[in-house]
This record gives structure tokens, sequence and C-alpha cells, in this order.
């Protein structure tokens, strides 16, 4: 078993940091373009009566 | 007895599947990213890849193959010869019975895109994180790091 895999990372969260460092590398114009792709949003919106309630945005 | 009998049948099956198996003299390969798509069922000529099972090359009528990528350079060699290198993060690679093969990656870039001063300076960057790391966990997701900075400035070389 490989280091990571033993404390306890998964292959999902190694691809993440992999991916990162990978845009991290990039030349200039395009790792400005890249970052936009490190974060991801989930947005909730719990309904209540059959009309949204309150909308919440997570990182 | 029926030793020489199953022997026989084995014979008969494997020579069935032998029959059987669509090999085809083209090799198709899509390679795609979260980022771009390089190529769509483009016939090459020969693609290797890093794979936490080795690095292996694959030509046409290659054994169907799974296999998981591991940070490095994809070489691709088209069907005039043409040698184009792709950094790839990690993703997985199918080699499939018909000869076509799928690269999908999470990142991927032409190795011309990586900045060779930006990857050395991540490698010390993340080397004194890995250095400083705290607990279990920390420790590995810096010694991941490294490992890719390691990868990115031998390719950006």
């Amino acid at each position: 078993m490989t280091a990571w895999r033993a404390a306890g990372i998964t292959y999902i969260q190694y691809s993440n940091i992999a991916a990162r460092v990978l845009r991290e590398s990039l030349k200039g114009p395009l790792r400005a373009d890249a970052a936009k792709r490190d974060a991801s949003h989930v947005k909730f919106t719990p309904w209540a009566n059959g009309k949204p309630a309150q909308r919440q945005t997570s990182q | 007895m029926s030793f020489v009998k199953n022997a026989r049948l084995l014979a008969a099956r494997g020579a069935r599947l032998a029959q059987n198996r669509s090999y085809s003299d083209e090799m198709k390969l899509t390679f795609a990213a979260a980022n771009k798509t390089f190529y769509d069922a483009a016939v090459v000529r020969q693609i290797d890849v890093p794979s936490f099972s080795g690095s292996f090359g694959i030509l046409a009528k290659h054994v169907p193959t799974l296999a998981v990528l591991k940070p490095g350079v994809v070489q691709v060699v088209e069907n005039d010869g043409k040698l184009i290198k792709f950094f790839v993060s990690s993703g997985s690679v199918t080699v499939n019975e018909d000869s076509s093969v799928q690269v999908l990656a999470e990142e991927a870039h032409n190795v011309e895109d990586i900045d060779a001063n930006e990857a050395r300076q991540l490698l010390s960057k993340y080397q004194s994180e890995l250095s400083s790391a705290g607990d279990d966990k920390a420790k590995a997701q810096a010694a991941i790091a490294v490992e890719v900075a390691e990868a990115l400035v031998k390719a950006a070389e």
C-alpha cells in the first residue's frame, strides 16, 4: 500500500492534489484560466410548502 | 481420464475465444481531460502511459487492460510518426478488445505549456511543506504534491 493510502487518502483526493499542482505549474495566462477550475460550488435550495425557502452556497 | 477430457475442452474453448476476439489493426485513441479533449477516436500508432502498475506502451492488438494513471507524461505517436507529449495529473486508461483506447485524466496539458521555473518553485515549496507537516495526513498530502512537482520538473526539462 502506498503511504498516502495508508494515511487514509483516497485516489479521488490524490487526483485532486495532482490536478491542482499541475494547474499551478502552467505558463502565465493558462494558469489564470486553469485556477478557475480549482474551486467548486454547490448550491442548496431547501423548499418549503412548494416554494424555495432560502439559498445557501457552499464551497 | 477426466483430466484429458477437461484439457481437451479447455483447449477447444481457448481456440474459440481466440477466433472470436475482434482484434483490429488500427488503434483508436480517445484522450480527454476535464479541461480539454485532445483526441476523439483518432487513429494513432502508439501510446505510452504512466500507471501505478508501471509505465507501458500500447500498440494496436494490445491485450485488454485497465490501469490507474500516475502523474507523468503520456506520449502519443500519431499516424504520421509525430510524437506529442502531454502531462496528466491522474485518471484512468482503458484498452479494449477492439483496440480502442480511452485515456481519461482529471487535468492534462501539453508538456510545452508547463513553466519549468514555476515547477521548480512548486517543488521546493511543497518540499518545505512536507518537512513542516504535522500529522500523517498532512504529510501524505504534501508528499503527493512533491511527487507531482518532481514529475513536472522532469517533464519540463
